[in-house]
């Protein structure tokens, strides 16, 4: 059975509890009082197919699907501009990334969404050395959407690289390998440890 | 009483004496106007010129004053003179201020003054000093009608201030329904939990206090009197009967729940589990902390909350207005829920989540916080088996929802007794009570309080909530305005209040509002009257009632001083003391009206004393010019123009009238209920006089003026002088 | 010191709007002696500065003339204006209270002939029009002003207006060296009823109201429809005084959110409802009024007057909190942007004005009483044993609308009552 047909059965009757145990801050869904003041604010507002508000409200009429497999959430680009002006302070942008990263964890995201896939190289990125090295960051991105399309958009920003590397912004010898933090040992076992915690979690559903 | 003695004082301040030759107003005051004293003085209202009044009125004997100087709503506390009859000419705000100063307006400017004059002293002639009427009577007790905890909080606070309560409830116990309910909705900070009720507490007290007197198991079934001396009929249920004599009643008989089987689309008495917010609580109030079970013995595991169930609608069978309770009282059983299980799911479906001020506010969010869910839904049906059939209105679909429980917030209708419009009075000698009646009045109007709307006994007045038309009784909550319990008690200190100062005012003879201690009350002269009823039938406070020879009986304690009896008679037989058919009538009758070719006309304006005639002083105010033909005359209300005053004005020669009252209709704003509408109608018979006299119809107009037409009210004058113009002079002057 | 007759059987009332003039005048008129304190040069409070009441659209003028009738026919209220409540000791039934009597510079001469104010040059912002107009620096409150007096206002004083105001006026009635007082009296009971003021609509930023001429605030606007106004009754809006005919009224700006003030205000959903009247009154088919809202609060039986205004095809209903205004600096038009939840629509709306139906505050800041109370964290007294023979009434207790605030006012005044029988040795 897979965690999220765990879940499932678990929460058969209600999403919104569902939200509250395994969502970062999803405690607070429920105080939303639908003014819809947040949705009206995010500056990226015309790019959601549901804005948090009726995100909130989908969540309490139970529609799981919908809500886990939206790219809406994933459009937060964290302004905190609903959090500011949320009447009921609701940490809006920290429930869009919980909810966000719940369904990837469940394995339910949308799978071509341009933000999961670059907040996932990102992390990639970053874990292995504990920086992140921007070249190979760069490139990946570039490269992201296939092949065809990374070149092409790698001979577009050529001129600014090479600026870059005129200017000692950017090194090229940093494609290979790359500098990291001193204990890169140590981060990897936080991770590791943070991981079996999470994992754990979901073990219990 | 000594013999009339008429002091006329003329304040040359404030301008008055630089436009107006007041040597000239002088020698109208005597010559014209016939006053004993006439003096001049140059500041009237300052220490001096009062102390020269106040002289006169010490050792020369003057008992009747006229201050011809300024509006009577200006320097009032200035011209306070005790024991003689007092009336103001306004030379100020009715003439210099609205006349310009001109050389070509002067002779008008000064006429008018000249007739102001007159008619200030004329009008001293006719009034005397109010002295109170010799029946007023004093009896402390009050009387509270319902043992719910609207009239249980009315009797304690009464009783707490001193003054005896007897308080009759139809069941057999104290409590009402509030009495039913397991928690009330909370009363203080941090408002987050249901609390008790509070009943218990208030039964309590009222059993120990010996104040109180209780009669349960009992109805009103007569109620007879005024204030000070009512005479109340005690049935027992049993039929036997006690009568008790109390100064003020309280009516605070409740409410009872809208009966949820005339809303067959919500499957109530259908469906098992379906049940309304009333039953919810005595459920809990039966299961008393223990887990809630449906009828059929299961566990409650999940709730639907319908609010607005037959509410806010105007459908057939459907209260059209909002109850104002049920979403908080949701929000509280939805926690009966939550605190015991937070497991069990509660949805509150509602279209606008009304939950007021602080502790609503902090309440609607203590229910969220324990995770009780808020759908913005309108609910359309419950099915039989209990399913929930709604728009989501957020996420714009029709959806349902199964629920173990389905509460139906179906709202309060008053218990407010029979509606007098409906059932009428039985006639004299036939009286008989009524089960259906909350107070059974033997009043000649009818046996309960009219109702406001909605079958609400409630005040019209924004500014005065416990105005009710019927003198000493006064309603407090849902009877009176859909509430909960908190404003209920609130509402009940509040009428307690009410009752008491009206024992006060009846003891001493003194109007209640909203001509709050005015001592003249009607007198009415019994040799002249027809018995037309009209008076009995167009008092707005069913003061006046009728002998077996259908004669009126007026009961002083019950007036307010209006004077719609007195606009009403059409032998002219009722009059109070400093207020009647001749302080007006022989007003307009003695001034000077110029002849048909002076190109002067006269333009009569009645104009209600609390709106129209304040609207005109701020004119002034603004210096806002009218017609100097225009004679302005206050009255207490446009309900107490007599049409003589028309009849006479016309043949006197004035060539238009104007009348000013306030709004009529269902947003009426007259203070007197009736009182423009009834002047409204009477006016509209004046157009048979108009062409008997050969008088164009237009000559007479009646209009509705508010406080704030500062700009319409002197236009009004105008357009009468316009038409004037236009039809041309009366031809009745002499 | 001012001598002031007061004793133990004395209910003083703090306060001379509407909840403190009904207060003083219903225990009055059960004949309890009374002294009313204002700290204003005038009795009336808020409501003399609305135009009309919600539901029945009538004026608040009306009942303060018979509320003024009452007040100048009684005479067990000792009215004093210009007087603030500096201290308050003691207990219930004996209380002493020290007052701080602020000078008129105006004696009881005064005929409000008018001169003194056309004498003087000087303008001042005029607070009984929100600062929408000037009124001169010897001034009459406005027309329905109690005591009718006028005023001189203290920073004219030592300047050559306060001369030329006192050389024209013909009754000797000005008095510039007038001085504050202070004050002391025994008193049985305290009626605390200051009332409440309108949030500051500059704090809430993303509705530009301190940048945008065309966004003002719902207590502004009353004053735009009020012929006593400064339009004269005229709906102009600020920026060009073009008619505004297509008006948005925002809801909740201040209220229920955790940012200005947690509660919700009660009254302004109603006030906006009626305020939507003005627009129809004055532009007949012509105005449109749109109200942006989040639950619309038409309690209790007064929720047919909002049915009344959702059948006016003229009036639209968006179930939003606003996020944000903008100007259209072209027009001068605000442009509200937002969603409406119902549906989950967008929406850019120009309007020519807007009204923000800005929340109730408690007058006196939660640290600022003179008296030891219970205050919620809403700034509202609330009932408590503790708090004596302190009672407060109307908006000081909670957002009331006017005729809960009378209500609340008559409890109170029996509360007193309560307390000064007591005094009196007349408890049953």
């Amino acid at each position: 059975m897979s965690a999220n047909t765990a879940v499932v059965e678990r929460y058969r009757n209600s999403f919104l509890k569902e939200v509250e145990a395994n969502v970062e801050e999803g405690q607070w869904v429920k105080m939303c009082m639908q003014c819809g003041v947040c949705s009206g604010s995010c500056p990226l507002g015309p790019a959601w197919d549901h804005p948090p508000q009726e995100i909130f409200m989908m969540i309490r009429a139970g529609k799981r699907d919908e809500v886990l497999t939206s790219s809406s959430m994933w459009m937060c680009t964290s302004c905190y501009n609903c959090i500011v002006r949320c009447p009921r302070e609701l940490p809006i942008t920290h429930i869009m990334h919980g909810l966000a990263n719940y369904a990837h964890r469940l394995g339910i995201a949308p799978k071509n969404q341009p933000t999961r896939k670059f907040a996932k190289l990102f992390w990639d990125n970053l874990s292995k050395k504990g920086r992140v090295n921007e070249l190979k960051l760069g490139i990946a991105l570039y490269f992201m959407n296939g092949l065809v399309s990374g070149i092409k958009t790698a001979l577009k920003m050529a001129p600014l690289g090479i600026n870059m590397v005129k200017t000692k912004r950017m090194s090229p010898m940093e494609y290979f390998g790359g500098h990291g933090i001193k204990d890169t040992k140590g981060l990897h076992a936080i991770l590791k440890k943070a991981r079996e915690i999470e994992a754990a979690k979901m073990q219990k559903f | 009483m000594a013999d009339v003695k008429i002091g006329a004082y003329i304040c040359k301040g404030c301008g008055i004496g630089d436009r107006l030759d007041t040597k000239q107003l002088a020698q109208v005051a005597t010559r014209d106007a016939k006053a004993h004293v006439v003096r001049e003085h140059d500041f009237l209202c300052n220490a001096d010129g009062v102390k020269m009044i106040q002289n006169d009125i010490d050792s020369e004997g003057v008992n009747r004053v006229a201050i011809c100087a300024c509006s009577r709503r200006a320097k009032t506390e200035a011209f306070r003179f005790e024991g003689v009859a007092m009336t103001r000419a306004n030379l100020r705000e009715g003439v210099i201020w609205v006349r310009p100063a001109t050389d070509e307006a002067q002779e008008t400017t000064q006429e008018m003054a000249d007739d102001y004059i007159r008619m200030a002293v004329t009008e001293t002639k006719f009034m005397t000093l109010p002295q109170g009427s010799e029946k007023a009577t004093y009896n402390r007790h009050i009387l509270v009608v319902g043992g719910g905890i609207s009239g249980m909080t009315a009797a304690v606070e009464a009783a707490k201030t001193g003054y005896p309560v007897i308080l009759i409830e139809k069941t057999g116990t104290l409590g009402g329904s509030a009495g039913k309910a397991w928690r009330r909705i909370p009363q203080k900070a941090p408002y987050a939990n249901p609390e008790d009720t509070g009943v218990a507490a208030l039964i309590k007290a009222i059993e120990g206090n010996s104040q109180i007197k209780v009669h349960l198991n009992s109805t009103l079934t007569k109620t007879s009197g005024a204030p000070g001396r009512f005479a109340v009929d005690i049935t027992t249920e049993s039929g036997s009967t006690t009568t008790e004599n109390v100064g003020a009643i309280i009516q605070a008989s409740g409410y009872t729940e809208y009966d949820a089987s005339k809303l067959t689309e919500f499957s109530y008495g259908k469906a098992k589990n379906v049940v309304t917010q009333a039953e919810l609580d005595a459920m809990a109030k039966a299961a008393n902390g223990a887990p809630l079970k449906n009828k059929d013995g299961k566990e409650i595991k999940s709730v639907a909350f319908v609010q607005c169930a037959g509410q806010r609608s105007t459908k057939e069978g459907h209260l059209n207005y909002c109850s104002g309770h049920c979403c908080l009282d949701s929000v509280k059983q939805a926690m009966y829920f939550k605190d015991a299980n937070p497991a069990i799911d509660t949805n509150i479906i509602y279209t606008d989540l009304r939950t007021p001020g602080a502790g609503g506010e902090d309440f609607y969010r203590s229910g969220q916080n324990k995770g009780v869910t808020f759908t913005k839904g309108q609910v359309n049906e419950v099915t039989t088996d209990g399913t929930v059939k709604f728009k989501d209105l957020i996420l714009n679909e029709d959806t349902e929802e199964k629920a173990d429980l389905v509460v139906l917030a179906t709202g309060m209708v008053p218990n407010s007794g029979v509606d007098i419009e409906v059932v009428k009075q039985d006639e004299p000698g036939q009286w008989k009570s009524n089960n259906e009646s909350v107070l059974n009045l033997d009043y000649r109007q009818g046996k309960d309080i009219p109702l406001l709307k909605q079958g609400f006994n409630d005040s019209h007045f924004i500014c005065f909530p416990y105005e009710t038309r019927r003198t000493g009784i006064y309603t407090c909550g849902p009877v009176r305005r859909p509430m909960d319990m908190e404003q209920a008690m609130e509402d009940a200190t509040g009428a307690a209040l009410k009752a008491i100062q009206a024992v006060e005012n009846a003891g001493q003879g003194r109007a209640a509002h909203p001509r709050s201690g005015d001592l003249s009350f009607p007198s009415f002269r019994r040799e002249g009257c027809t018995q037309c009823k009209r008076c009995t039938v167009e008092c707005p406070f069913g003061a006046i009632d009728e002998d077996e020879q259908r004669f009126p009986v007026f009961n002083e304690a019950r007036c307010r001083r209006c004077g719609t009896c007195m606009g009403a008679c059409p032998v002219r037989v009722i009059s109070f003391e400093n207020y009647s058919v001749d302080t007006v009538g022989q007003q307009l009758k003695n001034i000077d009206i110029p002849d048909e070719f002076s190109e002067k006309p006269r333009i009569l304006v009645l104009a209600c004393e609390n709106d129209a005639y304040p609207a005109l002083d701020m004119a002034a105010m603004r210096k806002i010019e009218y017609s100097a033909f225009a004679r302005v005359i206050p009255v207490r209300c446009l309900g107490s123009v007599n049409t003589i005053w028309l009849t006479d004005a016309l043949n006197s020669g004035y060539d238009g009238v104007v009348l000013m009252g306030c709004q009529k209709g269902d947003n009426y704003q007259c203070h007197f209920v009736k009182g423009s509408e009834m002047a409204h109608y009477r006016m509209s018979k004046v157009n048979d006089t108009l062409t008997t006299l050969n008088l164009e119809t237009e000559r007479v107009a009646t209009y509705e003026v508010a406080i704030t037409d500062i700009e319409r009210a002197p236009q009004l004058i105008n357009d009468m002088a316009a038409t004037v113009e236009k039809v041309g002079m009366s031809p009745f002057k002499f | 010191m001012a001598e002031i007759v007061a004793t133990n059987q004395t209910i003083l009332v703090v306060g001379g709007g509407i909840s403190g003039m009904t207060a003083a005048l219903e225990a009055a008129e059960c004949g309890k002696q009374v002294i009313l304190v204002e700290k204003n040069p005038t009795v009336g409070g808020r409501v003399s500065q609305l135009y009309r009441y919600f539901p029945k659209l009538c004026h608040p003028t009306c009942g303060m003339e018979i509320n003024l009738k009452r007040l100048r026919a009684n005479k067990n209220v000792r009215l004093m204006t210009m007087t603030e409540v500096t201290g308050v000791s003691g207990d219930a039934g004996n209380y002493s209270v020290s007052l701080k009597i602020n000078p008129r510079f105006v004696n009881e001469n005064c005929t409000t002939c008018g001169a003194c104010g056309e004498a003087v040059d000087v303008q001042f912002d005029d607070e009984h029009n929100y600062g929408l107009g000037q009124r001169k620096g010897a001034y009459l409150p406005h027309a329905m002003a109690y005591p009718q007096r006028y005023v001189i206002d203290p920073r004219i004083i030592g300047t050559a207006d306060a001369d030329k105001a006192k050389s024209a006026c013909p009754v000797n009635a000005i008095d510039l060296n007038m001085k504050g007082e202070s004050a002391k009296l025994t008193v049985g009971a305290i009626i605390w009823a200051t009332g409440w003021r309108p949030f500051d609509a500059n704090k809430i930023q993303p509705y530009g109201y301190d940048r945008i001429a065309n966004v003002i605030t719902s207590v502004e606007f009353e004053r735009l429809a009020d012929p006593h106004g400064p339009t004269g009754g005229k709906i102009l809006r600020p920026s060009d005084n073009k008619e505004a005919k297509n008006i948005a009224f925002i809801q909740c700006a201040g209220s229920r959110d955790r940012n200005y003030l947690k509660h919700c205000s009660r009254i302004c959903c109603m006030a906006s409802l009626k305020q939507s009247t003005y627009v129809r009154e004055k532009f007949g088919d012509e105005g449109k009024a749109s109200i942006y809202y989040i639950d619309i609060r038409a309690i209790d039986r007064i929720d047919d007057f909002h049915q009344m205004v959702k059948n006016d095809p003229n009036v639209t209903f968006v179930k939003s909190k606003v996020a944000r205004i903008d100007e259209d600096k072209s027009t001068g038009n605000p442009v509200l942007h937002g969603v409406n939840t119902e549906g989950y629509q967008r929406y850019a709306n120009p309007h020519d004005l807007v009204v923000l139906a800005v929340g109730m505050e408690p007058s006196v800041p939660v640290g600022d009483f003179p008296i030891k109370v219970t205050v919620n964290e809403h700034g509202f007294i609330e009932q408590d044993e503790s708090n004596g023979a302190i009672f407060a009434a109307g908006c000081s207790s909670d957002a009331l609308d006017v005729n809960r605030a009378v209500q609340s006012a008559t409890a109170s005044a029996l509360r007193a009552i309560q307390v000064v029988n007591r005094a009196a040795g007349m408890e049953g």
